[in-house]
């Protein structure tokens, strides 16, 4: 599992993917964690398979017990279905995930020593010591209920299967030429993104904010200029073509 | 999942299933024993020895019922048992390969007690397992009891019969009814604890 450090100041952001040894008929993902002096918080922290090699990479960065939240922006497999074995690793942290799945992530068995802290539609903060998270509502992207995580400090947001691209391993962890990049997530997101309605709520949110980094959940990380070129070609595509 | 859980997954599971089929022939015991009743009654000194049989069946009928009830029940905690262990002996192996993969991390060390917390709780869950088979496995030789105690009570019937007149074939009818029920229940009860027997002592 590769792990880099997209952001150092009081707090650390890590990402974490491209694991060589994962099975490969399973897609790869980004987890990220957020690290301050006595907490780490894990987002979208994978499937079961994930669970050994992504335990084993933040052990590099934080104790078991310092491991005291988790975050995952909607309900499927490749997020949180490891919730069940980090469960059993941890003994005092919270899952928080949208109100909406509740009962639907509690199927993955993973609640006995977790608190469920449900995110209501309207978003809500993750307090990680002196930082504060912001939980952006990300509703139908691709998800019913949906949350990206905005660190106004760090100025990233972590944005879930938005701005994600299916790319073999080994792939880089930025996006380097944003033109030769769009071919790469341009079905992804006209597939999995359901509707041009919410797409364009979720557009209108994310401009008001201040981003140096946006961080899918698949693929490579867009910083700087490529931020403003993701939204704006984001803005302009038609999705939910299946229908 | 390995070929010994999913044994034991198919072991657990398939006593709900022979138990049921044992409750139907139970229930059809039960109703032997009402037409029995019904046919001694018009019998009358004919049958006189048939008539306290009527009772025995019945009750024997009653008693499985409520044995099968009760074991249904105990298998349902037995299958959620089993799933839990399949659960601790999954994070158990994956906590020992965290602590393989993490080797030269700072914080390592910080695996070691819920790693050795998982191991205890996996061999809790293995050992109560056994357990639970062990009384499983006498609850179902009650009810194997019963099965051997409905093959005497056909045979009395049988003899009671033969002396009932113009109710012979009737009555035989019934004798034979309970020892073919009889017979199921031996045999699907045999069956699981064959199935069971295997986790016994592994």
């Amino acid at each position: 599992m590769k792990m880099t450090k997209i952001y150092e100041g009081s707090h650390q952001w890590i990402m974490f993917g491209r694991d060589e040894n994962k099975p490969s008929n399973i897609i790869d993902s980004n987890q990220y964690a957020v690290r301050t002096a006595n907490k780490c918080l894990l987002m979208d922290p994978g499937g079961s398979e994930l669970f050994a090699p992504m335990m084993a990479a933040i052990l590099h960065h934080a104790p078991v017990e310092q491991i005291t939240d988790l975050f995952a922006s909607h309900q499927d497999p490749d997020v949180i279905s490891s919730l069940g074995l980090w469960d059993q690793a941890l003994s005092n942290a919270k899952l928080h995930a949208p109100a909406l799945w509740e009962g639907f992530i509690r199927h993955y068995l993973g609640c006995e020593s977790i608190e469920y802290v449900p995110i209501p539609d309207n978003g809500g903060t993750i307090k990680l010591e002196n930082i504060e998270l912001q939980l952006i509502p990300a509703h139908y992207l691709h998800s019913s209920a949906n949350f990206h995580v905005y660190d106004p400090q760090a100025k990233i947001l972590m944005s879930g299967d938005v701005g994600s691209a299916l790319e073999p391993a080994g792939t880089p962890m930025f996006v380097e030429n944003f033109d030769s990049h769009i071919e790469k997530m341009r079905y992804f997101h006209q597939r999995w993104m359901p509707s041009n309605h919410a797409k364009r709520a979720w557009i209108e949110r994310v401009r008001n904010l201040d981003i140096d980094i946006l961080a899918p959940q698949h693929g490579r990380i867009f910083k700087g200029d490529d931020v403003k070129h993701f939204l704006d070609w984001f803005d302009a595509l038609q999705v939910g073509v299946a229908v | 999942m390995n070929i010994q859980t999913k044994s034991q997954f198919v072991a657990v599971a398939s006593i709900t299933s022979e138990l049921s089929a044992v409750m139907v022939v139970a229930k059809e015991i039960s109703l032997a024993a009402a037409n029995a009743k019904a046919i001694a009654f018009r019998a009358g000194d004919k049958a006189k020895g048939f008539q306290p049989i009527t009772d025995f069946i019945n009750e024997l009928a009653k008693e499985t019922i409520e044995l099968v009830t009760s074991i249904n029940v105990y298998a349902l905690s037995l299958y959620q048992l089993t799933v839990n262990e399949y659960r601790k002996t999954i994070a158990y192996n994956k906590f020992e390969l965290i602590a393989e993969l993490s080797k030269d991390a700072a914080h390592a060390h910080s695996m070691e007690e819920p790693l050795e917390k998982a191991k205890l709780t996996m061999e809790n869950c293995q050992r109560q397992f056994k357990r639970d088979v062990k009384q499983l496995l006498d609850q179902l030789e009650a009810v194997m009891h019963h099965a051997r105690a409905a093959r005497v009570i056909a045979a009395n019937s049988r003899i009671e019969a033969s002396q009932a007149g113009e109710y012979l074939q009737s009555l035989q009818a019934v004798a034979e009814s309970v020892d073919k029920a009889a017979h199921t229940i031996h045999d699907n009860v045999q069956r699981c604890r064959i199935a069971l027997s295997l986790y016994r002592n592994n």
